[in-house]
């Protein structure tokens, strides 16, 4: 639905994380036109300071729907 | 003796000489539950229509459910003044007062997100949430949200809103010993790892992981390496939701196990 505010398994604050991933992912594929290779996501989370896998895994399998529910309120 | 290793403003690793595991358990245990923190308890909806300064008139329904916003409200972190009361135990009596409670105020007009630094604090304007970015909920057009809130004290034992560190993790010191006769490519990891090295002589050299270094792993799968750990010294990490900084958690956790151990004695001796 939309990004949780933390971390389910350790609790860090990833939400503001997911909004700069998305950023940094966005101007991957404006600049190679290729969706960002799991190196290229692995590498934009290690410069947020992303170490721990419990907080990786938040964001990588987020799916943003809010915008499809957003239609129905 | 503890000593700091590294420190940042919401990340610190430090080592503590001659403890137990025990002790080392009880302090990892008091970072994660018992440090003060403020948090958003109560959440007042405005439900109804909203009009802006035109007269414009909006909608409050949310396309999340109520309960939902509140609970991710709460889990925003905010910048904390740790001397601050419990309400249980405020001059108050409970009925909150500037001691023990913080108002905060939402306005937003859609469409767009409502992020976290669109909390206002009322009454205490330097009591900002820590992080502006942390997207709240969507708002599509002709939608608006008009929220207070009140924010009080609690710990981590209670909800996570209130754990103020994550990643609080430890370690036995743990001690490379490299016979220079017995493995070649010693100098490689002198040379990748020159922080680690903590002793050298004609024979040997003595790594230690103390700081991370990746290169070192590899001695795990060499032969001839003697490996030694040390269960009386111990490596801590953590970082903090940056409500508050991780110096000031620290030293706040070891005046409370100091706290609650001489409750402890006090109770036995009687």
């Amino acid at each position: 639905m939309i990004i949780p505010v933390r971390c389910f398994s350790c609790g860090k604050v990833i939400a503001s994380d997911y909004v700069k991933f998305v950023e940094e992912s966005k101007k991957i594929r404006n600049e190679t036109g290729h969706e960002p290779t799991g190196e290229e996501k692995s590498k934009i989370m290690d410069n947020l300071g992303v170490d721990r896998y419990c907080c990786r895994r938040m964001i990588l399998s987020n799916a943003d729907l809010i915008d499809e529910v957003i239609s129905y309120s | 003796m503890l000593k700091i290793i590294e420190l940042k403003d919401n990340f610190i690793r430090f080592s503590v000489d001659n403890i137990t595991p025990a002790i080392a358990n009880s302090l990892r245990r008091t970072l994660i539950n018992d440090i003060p923190k403020l948090a958003i308890e109560n959440v007042i909806f405005h439900h109804g229509e909203i009009r802006d300064a035109d007269g414009n008139v909006y909608d409050s329904s949310l396309p999340l459910f109520d309960e939902i916003v509140a609970s991710r409200l709460g889990l925003v972190p905010l910048k904390t003044n740790i001397n601050m009361n419990f309400r249980d135990n405020c001059s108050c009596g409970g009925k909150g007062c500037d001691l023990c409670t913080v108002t905060y105020s939402i306005n937003k007009l859609g469409p767009g997100y409502v992020y976290s630094s669109d909390i206002v604090p009322v009454n205490n304007p330097e009591l900002t949430p820590a992080d502006p970015m942390i997207p709240i909920v969507e708002l599509k057009k002709g939608q608006a949200m008009l929220v207070t809130c009140e924010a009080v004290m609690g710990l981590g034992k209670e909800h996570a809103k209130w754990q103020a560190t994550s990643g609080v993790s430890y370690k036995y010191h743990r001690n490379f010993i490299l016979n220079k006769n017995e493995i070649d490519n010693w100098k490689f990891f002198k040379e990748k790892c020159p922080k680690s090295v903590i002793k050298e002589n004609d024979s040997e050299i003595v790594f230690t992981d103390d700081i991370p270094c990746n290169f070192l792993s590899q001695l795990f799968e060499i032969d001839n390496v003697k490996i030694e750990e040390d269960d009386t010294k111990f490596i801590f990490k953590f970082e903090t939701d940056s409500s508050l900084k991780a110096i000031d958690v620290l030293s706040y956790a070891i005046k409370r196990i100091e706290n609650r151990f001489s409750i402890l004695m006090e109770s036995l001796s009687d």
